[in-house]
């Protein structure tokens, strides 16, 4: 796509974003935040899975800590969104540094299995540790407070879809820039070919490291809007069949794209929408569409897309 | 002291069953280069047609017997169509699709058989417990402490198929070379491997009934046990279903909140000086 053409489709989504609050009904306008909100966590995991070549099979771990971090924050003190926001994300960001540190040590599918142990614990803490979860309860009727301290409320569902889109847009900018920062590129050259980089002479294991670390902020920042917009955070949010649902989503969008997650996460959960109000066995059928997409289309939506568009010129 | 004996058999039985699933997760990856993320469902699969075998015959000898072919055969006919055709992508997609596959399996199984969890009995033979110094110790776990440690080791030691089985996890070219019809062997070996895990579901079902979700809480364990043993290697598979196996049992006992955090703990140490397993080869 040429730059253009990307430009003025990124201003067109934006449009459609700005004019669809006025568009849709009140549970309408609910499920397109929760498709926002799982798009930004999908793409969070496209930043080490299609950037830098490491599956993590436990993302949903920092998603689950940043809707508990935020949570009980808002609970107990009440501070405005956007703090719980970024404390939520910090929290993911700093349990993040330890795993990544031991997951980085190995690559390929030990990497994708440590990564599911240490989510399991992390699961399984959150479980367990009744004063401070409320275990498999979870903590329930956290509050939507205020932007800042003083300002307006968010309790209201346009106020809070505003929030949600601006935290998408900016961290797709973000991981955009990102990407294509000398950083990003080192990401890359690791994902290519990572024998290769260190004979260069520089050590992949930071980089790494720091690149899960980045991906757990955004996850966590993505769990963070989850627990005030559902009004809970239990143990479910980081449960391995939502790290699947992650990976999922990422394959489905196309990998390596950052949009294609957000699309695929919002594909994805609009699919499982359709289903479930048919099936109760929903999952029978997504997974095997899932396999399908795996087998069929395996560059994901927008990789075949762009695949498409290129052959036509 | 009997304590520590009966402690000491929990973990083996327990190991035993481990290293039933970890073993055809390590086989499958060994060979054929996948992460069978549906593994466990495969095992959870075994438990509820032991259900059904024994509600039918109310033989468990002769469930323990059919259950697991039945599993390989459906494990292989899946093999053939679905993952055969995606070998030659990067190991994501497959453990991916084997996800899907694990999705389809559960949901499946929770259709047929609904919610609830299904008891399975033991046989007449092997219910009720034995005195073991002076407590009395449940004979099913006794059983299946023997039977899958001498069973396993037999069968490695002594049989064709477990040769070969050696074999190939040695070195998996080498006996490509010595002749082998790949795509054949990659179906055989898949539903060997569900097979096994079929076996290890039947066996654990008078244990811990057949329930939905037992077979994620296998896999996972099964994941922490490859980690330490090294993937592809069945005597790794051999050891990390023991320490695993030991430490849950004892970490359950001496910290019942942590049990799950000392089975980590122990992985991550192993992790820091052997990144790759205990017997495992750095890729």
């Amino acid at each position: 796509m040429t730059p253009r053409r990307a430009r003025v489709l990124g201003l067109v989504t934006i449009a459609v974003l700005a004019v669809l609050p006025w568009v849709l009904a009140r549970h309408q306008l609910s499920i397109l935040v929760d498709l926002l909100i799982f798009g930004l966590f999908a793409m969070s995991l496209d930043l080490i899975m299609g950037y830098t070549g490491m599956v993590s099979f436990g993302h949903a771990a920092y998603f689950g800590l940043g809707a508990y971090g935020s949570a009980l924050l808002l609970i107990h003190f009440q501070p405005p969104v956007p703090v719980a926001l970024l404390a939520g994300a910090l929290l993911a960001g700093a349990v993040a540094v330890p795993v990544g540190w031991f997951s980085t040590r190995a690559t390929g599918i030990y990497f994708a299995m440590l990564t599911l142990a240490f989510a399991q614990l992390l699961y399984t803490v959150a479980y367990k540790w009744r004063d401070l979860t409320g275990g498999s309860d979870g903590i329930a009727g956290v509050p939507k407070t205020t932007l800042f301290w003083g300002g307006p409320s968010l309790a209201d569902p346009h106020a809070f879809y505003w929030l949600v889109a601006a935290c998408l847009v900016v961290s797709l900018r973000a991981c955009r820039a990102l990407t294509r920062s000398p950083f990003g590129r080192a990401l890359e050259a690791i994902r290519e070919n990572e024998r290769r980089f260190v004979s260069l002479g520089r050590d992949a294991r930071p980089f790494k490291v720091v690149v899960f670390v980045i991906a757990a902020l955004f996850a966590g920042l993505a769990g963070a809007l989850f627990a005030p917009f559902r009004g809970f955070a239990s143990p479910e949010v980081m449960f391995w069949v939502l790290s699947g649902q992650a990976l999922m989503m990422v394959i489905t969008g196309g990998i390596g794209t950052l949009v294609g997650p957000v699309i695929g996460a919002m594909v994805f959960l609009l699919i499982q929408e359709v289903l479930s109000s048919y099936t109760e066995h929903w999952m029978i059928f997504t997974g095997a569409i899932f396999v399908l997409m795996v087998i069929f289309l395996p560059g994901g939506l927008v990789g075949t897309a762009r695949r498409w568009m290129e052959a036509r010129g | 002291m009997s304590f520590l004996v009966e402690q000491l058999l929990n973990a083996l039985a327990l190991a035993g069953l481990l290293f039933l699933v970890s073993a055809g997760l390590s086989l499958v990856f060994g060979i054929l280069r996948v992460v069978n993320f549906a593994h466990g469902v495969f095992y959870m699969l075994g438990a509820y047609l032991g259900f059904t075998a024994m509600a039918v015959s109310g033989q468990f000898w002769l469930s323990l017997l059919v259950v697991p072919p039945v599993v390989g055969v459906i494990g292989g006919l899946l093999e053939r169509s679905t993952l055969r055709f995606i070998y030659r992508r990067p190991p994501i997609y497959q453990l991916l699709l084997t996800f899907g596959l694990a999705l389809i399996l559960e949901e499946t199984v929770r259709v047929l058989y609904g919610p609830t969890a299904k008891p399975v009995d033991a046989p007449a033979l092997l219910q009720g417990a034995v005195p073991i110094l002076d407590t009395l110790y449940p004979r099913y776990r006794l059983f299946l402490v023997v039977a899958v440690g001498v069973g396993v080791r037999l069968f490695l030691a002594r049989t064709r198929a477990g040769l070969v089985i050696r074999a190939v996890a040695q070195n998996s070219e080498m006996a490509d070379c010595l002749g082998a019809n790949v795509p054949r062997v990659r179906t055989l070996v898949f539903g060997a491997a569900c097979a096994l895990a079929g076996l290890g579901g039947v066996a654990s079902a008078p244990m811990t009934t057949a329930y939905l979700g037992m077979g994620i809480g296998v896999i996972v364990d099964a994941f922490v046990v490859v980690v330490i043993g090294g993937l592809g290697s069945i005597g790794g598979s051999m050891a990390g279903s023991l320490i695993v196996g030991a430490a849950q049992t004892w970490g359950a006992f001496y910290l019942p909140e942590t049990a799950m955090v000392i089975m980590y703990a122990v992985m991550g140490a192993i992790l820091i000086f052997r990144p790759w397993g205990l017997f495992g080869e750095e890729e």
